[in-house]
């Protein structure tokens, strides 16, 4: 049924994958990353539930977003307000962030502590030795890190968000039980070996290599990985490597990527010293060098040649994590702004009567709001079994790296002197804050990804009209269902698309804004996909624009979803949910109309992006400014 | 001299004779006989009415063909020291309009002298069509109730009305408010020449950029420039670059001893640059030509430097890995055309005949000439170098004159028939309109 429903050029990857898959996740109680692959994101075009995946084709898919899914059941919800507690006493209690700051490492009674509370293995499951936790209640504990010290959720993240997260989701019941149980305690430490000097986001140029021994049983792995973080501490690695494939359609040998599981024990496993970094200087950061490693052929991490998939999927499971830590982080900083703002008096009065401070405070509440339930979004969306969950998450991560920068900027300015200095600790979070934008795919890389991603999805629903065309009287009904959208849209009809009934009504006007924002959008990446057809891969000034229009376009129907639920079920906080939600709607529907109107219709626009390029050439060329000084010397 | 004049005039006899006959037998209604009554009726409503009665009725048809014909041609033949220019054109017309007060043949006149506008070189001159609509006489042939303007009132002029206006059509020459002017004095609003006129309003602006590739109206005499011309045109891809390999010499300096200097003019674009540095050294590539290429009434002729289309089994298909970038798609999967027999995929620099590395144009088609061409390519594609050329000269192709005119003259101005020319210009025309 499931094979059915995909796509057929996905059928072969599925048989493909069929075999290498089947023998995992029966265990974990989740969903097998496996089925229905496709590249960057799956699920198939057809049938996807994904907002994301429907706003770009003009859809509002709202089976994913309404109602704000709570996929906790009452088990689960006891559990985790029992952890919250104590986790969070830890935080404040135990660990101390500054400290771990200044040592450039974490405390070694911190580490103890955590590796008590189960904080190494909260995903990995009861069985083997973790605390078994969904992606929800996993994103719950990740904000309460996130809001007390950010460098030692990297320390944790690297660790379990993608350092064995392979062993997880690809490892064999072997591979599981060798390794999890002592992972899951902390007893090992977890890296991620992805990156090297050749090769940032380019998996084709990966230096490091893996050759089978001539037996069989085992390959050889040579090559460097830089800034792994844990680099230092990890034991275990999953590392990334090339290895020759034979191609089964044409038999000719191809260098594909593998994933491995390698123990520092197999020896030839050297890391270089802690890097010094901007920030998240708690977390160890070096380079780690793989010089004639022995690894065992069942270490292979799901396939071989199937390296990418993996880094992929692990990639793409993780970064759920980032947005919920985001807006955690936020909450800290917010509480702190407020804290400065209601007791700082100028001029007789307190500063957070002043209009500027007021709509800074505003902002940064309407930041952490939509990221966080981005958060609790996508992971509940993950638990509750969707394979279409990429775009979402991306997106999260960008716009939870992004808000958190801008809110904790905005704390610095709300106070002023004092948060330039180094004592309230907002510096720090600052710097920390940084790499956020930065890793796991920068935030430019993932607008790509947002952006292509959701035109592909759109293209494919326009080759099926385009071969429709081609047989008119047999697919009548598919053509005269896009005429009639087409008609309406000339005729300035609208799309007849509405949220009435799936929003509360107190937030129709929001509501409508969003719908209105999702046709102009759609109508723009239509247009600007029939313009520029595959190479629409080249016009990265448009598709920046279409991301960020998707953003806030989710970003909009994601506090819709939530605020709404807010005020139907009667929250104590619902009249300020609606009020944020409105805020941000009504800003975010004005980007969004502007940003569309300028693709769509303004010659400007052209020339902008046309100088942008000249202007950059010019730069490159010169090695630098192009202007003299305005003194003439 | 007295019967040279004579038979001057026997020849303007037939010719006006000639002309009777011609339009009678094309079924125009009327000869040019009869409407000479009308005109002499409508011209004694006028101001002559004293004078028409006194004048002898018999003998003033005759005269008039024989001693009206016979001026019209002289006055474009009195022209002083044979320049024919605008200023002579015009001094002909005045000539015309001042000796005949009367007007007498001005239908035949301005069929001659539209005849006569191209060797005076002012055939895309707006006023100097003005000038010959204003040799009507006005207000005489414009319809005076329903019956004139339902039936073709004075047919003969309103032809030779709009004979006038075709030129201009044919020259792209767009009237102005003044030949409206003339033309409602002339004809009337509702006439046939005021139609045309109205339709080539309307169409010419429209019809003005419809070429979306012009050729200048004035070609350069350069033959240098013009190979420039001519290159550019030709070549799709702006940034392509024009390179003079050799500058032509001039005759005085070498005084025909040295003929071999023609001038040698190339073109190539970035994308052919690394396409024939992408070639196969083991592959041989030709020179081809020349070919003829028509701007406006001249003919160029060119060579291209092309290989044969690698067989498909040869052709490597430059594709984007599957696994390559970590976190988005390189390459869209969308196998759309807007319709089925879009072809998206063609390419002009990668065509069925195999690809085209280079044009050139030069003073001389033969191999000597042409291997300095290739000489100065090497400049800027070392690959060349290792390349063999095959030289595929075809002395026929449709070269017109390279054999009478001599090596360094490439003949750029054909003198060819009349009629050829004509048809060539008007082909020119069309494919602008």
């Amino acid at each position: 049924m499931q094979a059915a429903r995909i796509a057929p050029s996905m059928g072969r990857q599925l048989l493909r994958l069929g075999s290498g898959s089947s023998r995992s996740s029966a265990l974990l109680g989740q969903p097998r990353p496996g089925l229905s692959w496709r590249p960057y994101a799956s699920g198939a075009a057809q049938e996807s539930k994904s907002f994301a995946v429907g706003m770009f084709k003009g859809q509002l898919t709202t089976d994913q977003v309404f109602p704000y899914p709570s996929v906790l059941n009452e088990d689960q919800t006891q559990f985790l307000k029992e952890l919250v507690g104590p986790v969070s006493r830890f935080f404040e209690e135990v660990n101390d962030p500054a400290k771990n700051d200044m040592l450039e490492q974490v405390e070694e009674t911190t580490m103890q502590g955590l590796k008590e509370l189960g904080a190494f293995g909260l995903q990995v499951p009861s069985e083997l030795g973790g605390v078994g936790l969904c992606n929800t209640q996993y994103a719950r504990l990740v904000e309460i890190v996130g809001m007390h010290d950010l460098g030692l959720a990297i320390v944790l993240g690297a660790h379990q968000s993608i350092g064995f997260k392979g062993i997880l989701l690809f490892g064999t019941k072997a591979q599981k039980e060798k390794y999890l149980p002592k992972l899951a305690s902390g007893e090992t430490i977890a890296a991620f070996c992805l990156t090297e000097p050749s090769s940032g986001s380019d998996a084709a140029s990966i230096r490091t290599s893996a050759v089978p021994s001539p037996c069989g049983r085992y390959y050889t792995l040579s090559g460097s990985k830089i800034w792994i973080s844990n680099g230092g501490l990890a034991d275990i690695f999953t590392v990334f490597a090339k290895t020759p494939v034979k191609d089964t359609a044409t038999g000719a040998m191809k260098e594909k990527i593998t994933a491995f599981v390698v123990e520092r024990s197999f020896g030839g496993v050297t890391n270089g010293p802690p890097e010094k970094k901007m920030g998240i200087k708690a977390s160890n950061t070096a380079e780690v060098h793989f010089d004639g490693v022995q690894v065992p052929s069942e270490n292979i991490l799901g396939e071989v040649g199937g390296g990418f998939k993996v880094a992929m999927h692990i990639l793409n499971n993780g970064r759920f994590g980032m947005a919920a830590a985001m807006a955690g982080t936020m909450k800290g900083i917010i509480a702190k702004a407020v804290d400065h703002a209601a007791n700082r008096t100028q001029f007789g009065e307190k500063i957070h009567n002043f209009g500027m401070i007021q709509e800074k405070l505003a902002r940064m509440a309407m930041l952490q709001y939509v990221t966080e339930s981005m958060a609790y979004m996508v992971s509940a969306n993950m638990d509750q079994g969707s394979t279409d969950f990429q775009i979402e998450a991306a997106i999260s991560k960008i716009f939870g790296s992004e808000a958190a920068w801008k809110v904790t900027d905005d704390c610095i300015q709300i106070m002023g002197g004092m948060g330039f200095m180094k004592e309230p600790g907002v510096e720090r979070v600052l710097r920390d804050l940084r790499i956020f934008r930065i890793f796991e795919g920068t935030n430019d890389i993932l607008r790509l990804f947002v952006a292509l991603q959701g035109c592909m999805d759109k293209g494919k629903e326009l080759s099926g009209l385009g071969n429709a065309l081609k047989n008119p009287f047999g697919n009548a009904s598919l053509l005269l269902g896009e005429a009639s959208k087409q008609l309406r849209r000339r005729a300035g009809l609208g799309s007849g698309l509405s949220l009435s009934g799936t929003i509360h009504q107190e937030l129709s006007r929001s509501g409508e804004l969003a719908v209105q924002a999702l046709e102009q959008f759609a109508a723009v990446v239509e247009t600007k996909l029939i313009k520029h057809k595959k190479e629409i891969v080249n016009e990265q000034f448009l598709l920046q624009r279409l991301a960020d229009s998707a953003i806030d376009l989710y970003a909009m129907v994601v506090v819709l979803s939530r605020a709404s639920r807010a005020l139907s079920e009667g929250h104590p906080t619902a009249q300020h949910e609606k009020m944020l939600c409105d805020s941000w709607c009504t800003e975010a529907a004005a980007r969004i109309r502007e940003n569309m109107a300028a693709l769509q219709s303004d010659p400007q626009q052209q020339e902008l992006f046309r100088n942008f390029k000249s202007i950059s050439k010019a730069l490159v060329e010169r090695g630098g400014v192009v202007t003299s000084n305005p003194l003439g010397f | 001299m007295s019967w040279a004049q004579a038979i001057l005039l026997a020849r303007g006899l037939s010719r006006g004779w000639g002309g009777i006959c011609s339009t009678a037998l094309t079924g125009a209604p009327f000869s040019q006989v009869t409407p000479q009554a009308p005109r002499g009726l409508h011209c004694s409503t006028a101001a002559h009415q004293p004078d028409s009665p006194l004048v002898p009725r018999p003998p003033e048809p005759q005269r008039g063909l024989v001693k009206a014909l016979a001026p019209h041609e002289e006055l474009f033949r009195q022209a002083p020291d044979g320049v024919r220019d605008k200023a002579s054109f015009v001094q002909a017309v005045q000539n015309f309009t001042q000796y005949n007060v009367h007007k007498r043949g001005h239908v035949d006149f301005i069929y001659l002298a539209l005849r006569k506008m191209r060797e005076y070189g002012v055939e895309r001159d707006l006023a100097i069509y003005n000038l010959l609509l204003d040799i009507f006489p006005k207000e005489v042939f414009r319809p005076r109730n329903i019956f004139h303007s339902i039936f073709l009132h004075y047919p003969r002029q309103q032809e030779c009305g709009i004979a006038v206006l075709e030129q201009m059509e044919n020259h792209g020459v767009m009237p102005n408010k003044e030949t409206e002017f003339l033309l409602t004095q002339i004809f009337g609003r509702k006439s046939y020449p005021m139609l045309k006129f109205v339709r080539m309003k309307l169409w010419f602006t429209r019809f003005k950029n419809i070429n979306p590739f012009p050729v200048p109206r004035d070609l350069p005499q350069d033959p240098v420039d013009l190979a420039r011309l001519a290159l550019r045109h030709m070549e799709p891809d702006l940034s392509a670059r024009v390179t003079v390999y050799q500058m032509p010499l001039s005759k005085d300096s070498t005084d025909a001893t040295d003929p071999t200097e023609p001038h040698i003019i190339g073109i190539q674009s970035p994308d052919q640059q690394a396409a024939l540095a992408h070639h196969d050294p083991a592959r041989p590539i030709f020179i081809e030509g020349p070919f003829s290429l028509w701007l406006r009434d001249k003919c160029v002729y060119y060579h291209i430097l092309r290989a044969d289309l690698l067989p498909p089994e040869e052709r490597e298909v430059e594709e984007i890995p599957e696994e390559w970038n970590l976190y988005y798609p390189m390459q869209l999967d969308l196998a759309y055309g807007r319709s089925s027999w879009d072809d998206y995929e063609f390419n002009i620099d990668e065509v069925e005949e195999g690809p085209v590395f280079a044009i050139c144009m030069a003073g001389a088609h033969d191999q000597a000439t042409l291997a300095k061409w290739i000489q100065g390519l090497q400049e800027t594609n070392p690959t060349l170098a290792r390349i063999p050329v095959v030289f595929r000269l075809s002395a026929s192709s449709g070269e017109l004159l390279a054999s009478s005119s001599g090596l360094e003259e490439p003949p750029l101005t054909p003198p060819e028939g009349r009629e050829e020319e004509e048809n060539n210009q008007q082909r020119q025309q069309q494919s602008q309109s």
